[in-house]
C-alpha cells in the first residue's frame, strides 16, 4: 500500500510539474475555478456555470475566438474549489502556473472574488466578478484595477428597494411600517446596513428589524413575528435556501403582507417552477431584468437550448454579458495581452444581452436591483432609470394554498 | 397567544428534530456505528420522495411505505458488504470506532458525488400541505404538522417495540455490551446489520418528512449529521427517550429563542444547550456512566 | 525518529534548511535567477497547504495522540488564529498578531479543558464539535448585533513570507513534540491515554497535565490560524471557522498513525497530494473519486489507522534522575477512618465504618459480595468522594481529596479487576509508577528502580514485553509493582488473589508475606480465607455498608453473626 501511495504522490508530482507548452497562439487556454461541490454548488451551477458552458458553445459555434483576423479556437479547463476559498487560490495559481491559461473567468459568490481576487491581480488576469455583490467593490476596483464588479454595490440595492417602497407607499398600496429580516452574513449585513437610512429618509418607520443565521431551517416565529408587526411590507435579505423556506412558511402559515421581498434565488426560474408554482406573481425580489428586450429573450432562448435550464432573471445574463465584455476587449485587442484588454474594459464601452454597458471605476454602474414577478416572469422595476423598468403592483395576490 | 405559538411550533420543530436523530441513536448506540454518512442517506430519502411527488404524484405519506423498505434493504447491504469487515476485524470499540469513522467519511463522499453527477447541486423542493392550520386557536404550518406527527408516532411506536418485544429487549442488551449480550445467546453481528439497516431506514424516512416542508440540496446531508450527533449525544448514546426528549429540548429553545430573545442566536443557543448538559451529565441526559 | 543519534539530527536539520531554501527556487526568486529554477509559483502554494495540515496534524496529535481524545475544536482554534488577522491586520505586525492568537488560543483552550474534563470518547469529540459551532455562532453574533460588519480585508502577506512562518512553526511543532515525548509529561499522557484511573492512583495530576497539552497544541493551531489569514484578502467568521478543517486534521492525523512524532506527517503528505492529484485531474468527479480513493485507503491501510489504537512506543529516556529523600519518620495509627458514609442513590454502599491501621499491620477487609469492601477502598484511594466521615493518613485529613493528591501522601492501590497499561511494556508501567510521586524518579535511575520492582515481584524477565501480553498473574505482579513503585505508606490490595489457580495462590501469598515481613502496611480485601487467615494480623468484616466484627482472623471468622452474613450471601 505503502508503494501505491508513493507511486501515486510520485505520478501526482510528475503531472503537477507539467507545464502547459506555450506555443504560439494555435488555440487560447480558457480556465476557471468554481463551486461544483460544497454549499456554493447551488448558485454557481444556477447562475454562473451553465453561462461559461453557453459562452465557449457561441465562441467554438463562431470558430474561435477573433485574433486579428483569424479566429482562434478555445480549450477549456475546468476545477472545483469545493466551496474552499484555500482550494480556489490553490486551482487558481495552478490554472496560472501549471495550466498557463490565457484567460481565467471568477468564481461564484462575493466571497470567493474577494479571496481570489489577489491572485487575479498578482498574475493582471482581468477579473470579471459577475456574482459579486458589495459595498466594497469601489475600494477593491481601487486595490486591483484588473478587477471589474458587475452587480454593483448593496448601497445600490438599498436605493432600488427603497425606490419601489416609496412609490407604493405614494400610491396609497402600502403603509410606512416595514417588517425587515436578514440572513447574518456579509450580503445580509451589507444590505440591511444600507436600508436602514435609506428606508428611514423615505419616511419608513422599521417595526422589525432581525438576523437569522444561515442554515436556519425553521422560519415559523420570523413569520409570526412579522404577522404580528402590523407591517404591510415583509423584507428578507435571504438567501436561496431561506428565500424559498421564508416564502414557504409564509405560504404555509397564511401571511399575506401587501409587499412580500425577499432577496436572492427570487430571480431563479426554479422559484416558479419548482418553490411557488401559481403563488408567484407579486413576489418582490432582488435583481432583475427587461423582459421585453428581444436580446434578453434571444438569450434566455439559448440558455434554455444549450444548457438545458433557464437563465436567472438577475445574475445569469451579467454574467453573461461580463463574459461578452471579456470577449469584445479581447477582439479588439487582437491578442492575448491582458494589460492591454484590462484596460480596454475598464474604458470601453460594450454591446451585452444587460444591455450596453460602460463601467464607472472598474464598477458596474446601471444592474437592476429590484423587480417583481408578473405575469410569470421577473421584470426589473428599479432603478427606474434603467430601460424597460415596470411599474410595481401591490398588494401582491393572497398566497393559494397547495394541497 | 405567544406562548401557546411558542410550544407548538416547538413541539413541531422538536418532534423533527427527534426523527432526524432516532436512526443515528440505533445506528451508534446499539451497532456501534458511528455513521458520518448519515445525513446523505436522510437526503436520499428526501430525493425520493421528490421523485415520487413530482415524476408520479405520490404523496410524501404514501411515499414512506416505497423508500423505508427501500431504505431498510440498501442499508442492510452497506453492513453486510462494506462494514462487516471492519466489524470483523476491530480488536476494540475504539478501533471499530476510527475505522467506521474513517470509512463513512469516504462513503459521505461518494454518496455525494453520485448524487451531484445525477442530480447536480440544485436546490430542490415540492409545495405539500402548504397551508394553515388552527390548532388550539395557534396557526400551524399544516405540513410541517403532519412531519411532527408522523415522526412522534414513529418515535413512541420504536419505543414501545424495544421496551416490549423480545427482539427490543435484545436490541437494549446489545446497547448496554454487546460481550455480555452474545453470552445470553443473542446473535450480536445478525442484530447490529439488522438495527443499522433500521436506523438507515429511519434517516430515510426523516427525510421525506422534512422534504414535505423544506428545501434540500445534494450537499446538504451533513448539517443533519452535526444535528443528529448532537441530538444522539445530548440524550445519551442508544437511549430513545433520551433522543426524543433532547430533540424536544432543542426544538423548543430554537422557537423560544428566536420569538423572544433574537432570531441570530437559534443556532447558538442549541450548542449552549448541548454543552451544558454534557458538563452538568458527561454522558447525556439518560447516559450511562462510562 | 526513535532515537536522537547525531545522523538523525543532522538529516532533520539538512530537512529544514532544503525546504527553507524552496520559496528561493521559485520562478524569478534569488535561487532560481542564478539557474536553480525547480518551482512555480504554485508548488509553493501547494508547500504552503502541505505545510498547514503538517503543523495543525502535528499539533493535534500533541495532545490527542497520546490521549486519544479525539479533538473536533481545530476549527475553534484556527479560527481564533484566522480572526485575531483578520481584526488585528492593519493595527499590528504579524510577529504580534501571531503571538496574541496563540494566547487567546490557550486562553480558550484553558477554558474548554477545563470544562471537558469529565467527557471521554464520543461525548469529548462532539463536544468539541459544538464548542466550534458556538464559538463560530457567537462571533457572527457579535460582528452582526455589535459591530455590525461581517466579512473583514485582511492585508496582503507574500506566499514565501507565509511559507517561512509556516516552516517555522513546524519546526517548533515538531521540536515541542520531540521534548514532550521524552519528558514525563508525555509518560503522563500516555498513561491517561491506556487507563485514567491508573493515572491517577499513580499520582498523576490528568487535570493539569491534560490542560497543558491542550492549550500547547491549541497555541499552534491559532498561529497557523493567524499565519494563514492574509492568503484570503477577506475573512468572514464561516471561512476563518470552517468546520471542515477539524475533520480534515483528524482524517489525516489518524491515517498516518499516532504512534509515532511523524505520524502525522504520514497522513498530511500523501492525502494533501492524493487530493491535489485528484482535483487537477478529475475535477468534475472530485467527491467520487475522493471518496472511493478513501475506502480504498481505510481498507488496505488498517495499519495506518490502526496506529491509533495499536500500541505506542515507549522511547529511550535520558534525563537525570532525582535524589530521593528518605522516608520520614512515623508515629501513632497509620490511617484513622471514622463515620465514612457513601450512598448510591438510595444504597448505602458504605454505612458509618471506622478503622484504625496501625503501622506495619496487615488488615484484611472481608464481608460478603456488596458489602462495601471495594467501596470503602475506592473511598479511601480518593476514586470516590465520601458523603460524610473522616479519613486521616498519620493524622492528616484526607477525604474528599483526588486520587493523584492521595497517591501523593502515600497510598497505592491494585484494583480489583486488574487494570495495567496494556500498550505499554512492563517496564514502563512501573516507571509510571514511579515519575509522578512526591520524589519522582526519573530516566536511567527510574529504569533501574523499574528493573529492581519487576525483579522483587518475580518478572524481572519480561521488562520489554507489553503488559497486554502478559498472563493473569504477571498482570497482577505487574500491577502490583506499579503500585510499590510509589513507594507507599499504605497499599490497597483489591481481591489481588482472586482468579489465581491454586499454584499461583502459593506464589502470591508469599509475595504479600514477603512485604509482610519488609514492614509494608496493607489493607488487603479478599476472599480467599486461606490467605486472610495466613496472612493478615487483623480481620474486619463488612456487611451492608457495616462493620460487623473486628478481630485476629481465627476468632472473628467463627463470630456467629459473620458466619451469618455469609451464609446469607450465599442463600441469597
Amino acid at each position: 500500500m505503502l508503494r501505491l501511495i508513493s507511486t501515486i504522490a510520485a505520478g501526482a508530482i510528475a503531472a503537477l510539474a507539467v507545464s502547459g507548452a506555450a506555443e504560439a497562439q494555435d488555440k487560447i487556454k480558457i480556465g476557471y475555478a468554481i463551486s461544483l461541490s460544497g454549499p456554493n454548488a447551488a448558485g454557481a451551477s444556477i447562475t454562473t456555470v451553465p453561462n461559461y458552458k453557453l459562452w465557449f458553445h457561441d465562441i467554438e459555434a463562431a470558430g474561435g475566438l477573433k485574433l486579428g483576423e483569424t479566429r482562434v479556437p478555445i480549450e477549456v479547463i475546468e476545477y472545483d474549489d469545493q466551496s474552499s476559498n484555500e482550494e480556489l487560490i490553490k486551482a487558481a495559481e495552478r490554472l496560472v502556473n501549471q495550466d498557463k491559461v490565457d484567460i481565467m473567468l471568477s468564481p461564484w459568490g462575493t466571497g470567493m472574488n474577494l479571496a481570489v481576487g489577489a491572485t487575479f491581480a498578482k498574475y493582471g488576469y482581468p477579473h470579471m466578478a459577475a456574482t459579486a455583490a458589495t459595498d466594497l467593490a469601489y475600494e477593491m476596483a481601487a486595490k486591483w484595477p484588473n478587477s471589474f464588479w458587475m452587480l454593483g454595490t448593496s448601497t445600490m440595492g438599498a436605493n432600488a428597494l427603497t425606490e419601489v417602497l416609496t412609490k407604493l407607499h405614494g400610491a396609497g398600496k402600502i403603509n410606512a411600517k416595514v417588517a425587515m429580516v436578514s440572513v447574518a452574513d456579509a450580503f445580509g449585513i451589507e444590505l440591511s446596513n444600507a436600508s436602514r437610512p435609506a428606508l428611514a429618509a423615505a419616511g419608513f418607520e422599521l417595526v422589525m428589524d432581525e438576523s437569522y443565521p444561515i442554515t436556519t431551517e425553521d422560519f415559523s416565529q420570523l413569520i409570526n413575528a412579522a404577522k404580528a408587526s402590523g407591517a404591510d411590507t415583509f423584507v428578507a435579505f435571504s438567501y436561496p435556501p431561506d428565500t424559498f423556506g421564508l416564502s414557504g412558511t409564509a405560504i404555509a402559515l397564511g401571511y399575506n403582507p401587501a409587499a412580500f421581498y425577499t432577496a436572492v434565488g427570487t430571480a431563479f426560474s426554479i422559484y416558479r417552477d419548482v418553490i411557488l408554482h401559481d403563488n408567484v406573481d407579486g413576489v418582490l425580489g432582488i435583481g432583475g431584468v427587461d423582459t421585453d428586450d428581444p436580446k434578453f429573450k434571444d438569450y434566455a432562448k439559448r440558455h434554455l437550448e444549450v444548457t438545458g435550464q433557464p437563465p436567472d432573471y438577475w445574475a445569469s445574463p451579467v454574467t453573461y454579458a461580463s463574459l461578452e465584455i471579456l470577449q469584445q476587449a479581447i477582439e479588439r485587442v487582437g491578442k492575448i495581452d491582458r494589460e492591454a484588454i484590462v484596460k480596454e474594459i475598464q474604458t470601453g464601452t460594450f454591446d451585452t444581452v444587460a444591455g450596453t454597458i460602460k463601467l464607472d471605476r472598474n464598477v458596474n454602474p446601471n444592474v437592476w436591483w429590484a423587480g417583481q414577478w408578473q405575469n410569470g416572469e421577473f421584470h426589473g422595476l428599479a432603478p427606474s432609470s434603467m430601460a424597460g423598468a415596470k411599474e410595481p403592483v401591490a398588494p401582491k395576490p393572497a398566497w393559494k394554498p397547495a394541497p | 397567544m405567544i406562548a401557546g405559538d411558542i410550544i407548538l411550533s416547538g413541539v413541531i420543530l422538536g418532534g423533527i428534530y427527534a426523527m432526524v436523530a432516532l436512526g443515528m441513536t440505533l445506528q451508534y448506540g446499539v451497532a456501534r456505528i458511528m455513521n458520518l454518512a448519515y445525513g446523505e442517506i436522510l437526503v436520499a430519502g428526501a430525493f425520493a420522495a421528490y421523485w415520487l411527488y413530482a415524476s408520479h404524484a405520490v404523496s410524501p405519506i404514501l411515499g414512506l411505505a416505497v423508500v423505508v423498505p427501500l431504505a431498510f434493504v440498501a442499508n442492510w447491504a452497506i453492513y453486510v458488504l462494506l462494514l462487516t469487515p471492519l466489524v470483523n476485524r476491530a480488536r476494540s470499540r475504539e478501533q471499530l470506532e476510527s475505522d467506521t469513522i474513517l470509512f463513512t467519511f469516504g462513503l459521505l463522499f461518494v454518496l455525494q458525488g453520485i448524487g451531484l453527477a445525477w442530480l447536480g447541486g440544485q436546490i430542490y423542493g415540492y409545495p405539500y400541505l402548504q397551508l394553515p392550520v388552527d390548532v388550539l386557536g395557534v396557526t400551524v404550518q399544516a405540513n410541517r404538522l403532519t412531519a411532527a406527527v408522523i415522526a412522534l408516532v414513529i418515535g413512541v411506536g420504536l419505543y414501545i417495540a424495544l421496551t416490549q418485544t423480545r427482539t427490543g429487549m435484545a436490541i437494549r442488551a446489545v446497547s448496554v455490551d454487546p460481550r455480555a449480550a452474545r453470552l445470553v445467546a443473542i446473535d450480536v453481528p445478525r442484530l447490529s446489520g439488522l438495527v443499522f439497516a433500521a436506523g438507515g431506514a429511519l434517516a430515510a424516512a426523516a427525510g421525506v418528512l422534512i422534504s414535505m416542508s423544506q428545501t434540500f440540496t445534494v450537499g446538504g446531508g451533513v448539517l443533519f449529521t452535526m444535528k443528529a450527533l448532537v441530538i444522539v449525544i445530548m440524550g445519551g448514546a442508544g437511549n430513545l427517550g433520551g433522543t426524543l426528549i433532547a430533540g424536544l429540548i432543542l426544538g423548543l429553545a430554537e422557537i423560544t429563542v428566536a420569538r423572544l430573545v433574537d432570531p441570530n442566536l437559534t443556532i447558538a443557543v442549541d450548542f449552549l444547550i448541548f454543552l451544558v448538559v454534557l458538563m452538568a451529565r458527561p454522558t447525556g441526559i439518560f447516559g450511562r456512566s462510562a | 525518529m526513535n532515537t536522537a543519534r547525531p545522523s538523525g539530527v543532522a538529516v532533520a536539520i539538512a530537512a529544514v534548511v532544503a525546504l527553507a531554501l524552496f520559496p528561493l527556487t521559485v520562478e524569478g526568486q534569488v535561487l532560481a535567477r542564478n539557474g536553480l529554477a525547480l518551482a512555480t509559483p504554485y508548488h509553493l502554494t501547494l508547500g504552503i497547504s502541505l505545510l498547514q495540515y503538517a503543523v495543525l496534524a502535528a499539533a493535534w496529535a500533541l495532545f490527542s495522540g497520546p490521549t486519544r481524545y479525539i479533538s473536533l475544536a481545530t476549527a475553534a482554534f484556527f479560527g481564533i488564529g484566522a480572526y485575531t488577522t483578520a481584526v488585528l491586520s492593519n493595527e499590528l505586525p504579524m510577529a504580534s498578531i501571531v503571538a496574541i492568537a496563540a494566547l487567546i488560543g490557550v486562553a480558550v483552550a484553558i477554558v474548554v479543558g477545563l470544562s471537558t474534563l469529565r467527557l471521554r470518547g464520543m461525548y469529548f469529540v462532539i463536544f468539541t464539535f459544538g464548542l466550534s459551532a458556538l464559538i463560530l455562532q457567537l462571533v457572527i453574533w457579535f460582528e452582526t448585533k455589535i459591530t455590525r460588519t461581517v466579512g473583514r480585508l485582511v492585508t496582503n502577506v507574500a506566499d514565501e513570507q507565509i511559507y517561512w512562518q509556516l516552516l517555522a512553526l513546524a519546526v517548533a511543532v515538531f521540536l515541542v513534540g520531540w521534548f514532550v515525548g521524552r519528558s514525563r509529561l508525555g509518560l503522563a499522557l500516555r498513561v491517561i491515554g491506556d487507563d485514567e484511573a491508573v493515572a491517577r492512583h499513580v499520582a498523576i495530576n490528568t487535570t493539569a497535565a491534560k490542560l497543558t497539552l491542550f492549550s500547547v497544541s491549541a497555541a499552534f493551531m491559532a498561529a497557523v490560524g493567524a499565519v494563514m489569514a492574509p492568503r484570503w484578502s477577506y475573512i468572514e467568521p464561516r471561512i476563518a471557522f470552517n468546520p471542515d478543517i477539524s475533520f480534515q486534521v483528524v482524517i489525516m492525523a489518524l491515517l498516518g498513525g499516532l504512534g509515532r512524532l511523524w505520524g502525522p506527517l504520514l497522513g498530511v503528505i500523501p492525502l494533501v497530494l492524493i487530493i491535489e492529484y485528484i482535483a487537477a485531474n478529475f475535477s468534475s468527479h472530485l467527491q467520487l473519486i475522493l471518496g472511493v480513493a478513501f475506502i480504498v485507503i481505510v481498507y488496505f491501510l488498517p495499519n495506518g489507522v490502526a496506529g491509533l489504537i495499536d500500541r505506542w512506543r515507549t522511547e529511550g529516556i535520558r534525563l537525570p534522575a532525582a535524589a530521593r529523600p528518605p522516608m520520614p519518620a512515623t508515629g501513632g495509627p497509620l490511617l484513622e477512618v471514622s463515620g465514612l458514609r457513601k450512598s448510591f442513590g438510595g444504597v448505602r454502599a458504605v454505612d458509618g465504618i471506622d478503622l484504625t491501621v496501625a503501622p506495619g499491620e496487615i488488615l484484611g477487609l472481608i464481608g460478603p459480595n456488596g458489602s462495601g469492601k471495594t467501596t470503602a477502598l475506592d473511598l479511601v484511594s480518593g476514586a470516590l468522594k465520601p458523603d460524610a466521615g473522616e479519613i486521616r493518613l498519620r493524622g492528616r485529613p484526607i477525604a474528599g481529596l483526588p486520587p493523584h493528591h492521595i497517591a501523593r501522601l502515600g497510598i497505592a492501590r491494585t484494583f480489583q479487576i486488574v487494570r495495567i497499561l496494556e500498550s505499554m511494556n512492563c517496564r514502563d508501567n512501573v516507571i509510571a509508577g514511579l515519575a509522578f510521586r512526591p520524589d519522582p524518579l526519573w530516566g536511567e535511575a527510574a529504569r533501574e528502580r523499574a528493573a529492581a520492582l519487576l525483579d522483587r515481584v518475580g518478572i524481572a524477565n519480561r521488562a520489554d514485553v507489553p503488559a497486554g501480553q502478559l498472563t493473569y498473574i504477571d498482570q497482577k505482579r505487574l500491577e502490583l509493582a506499579r503500585a510499590l513503585a510509589l513507594d507507599p505508606q499504605l497499599l490497597l490490595l483489591d481481591e489481588w488473589l482472586a482468579g489465581l489457580n491454586p499454584r499461583e495462590l502459593g506464589v502470591g501469598i508469599e509475595l504479600v508475606a514477603s512485604l509482610r515481613r519488609e514492614g509494608m502496611t496493607i489493607i488487603l480485601v479478599e476472599h480467599v480465607m486461606d490467605a486472610i487467615r495466613s496472612l493478615c494480623d487483623r480481620c474486619v468484616v463488612m456487611s451492608a455498608g457495616k462493620t460487623i466484627a473486628d478481630g485476629p482472623p481465627g476468632a472473628v471468622l467463627a463470630e456467629p453473626e459473620v458466619v451469618a452474613a455469609y451464609i446469607g450471601d450465599a442463600v441469597a
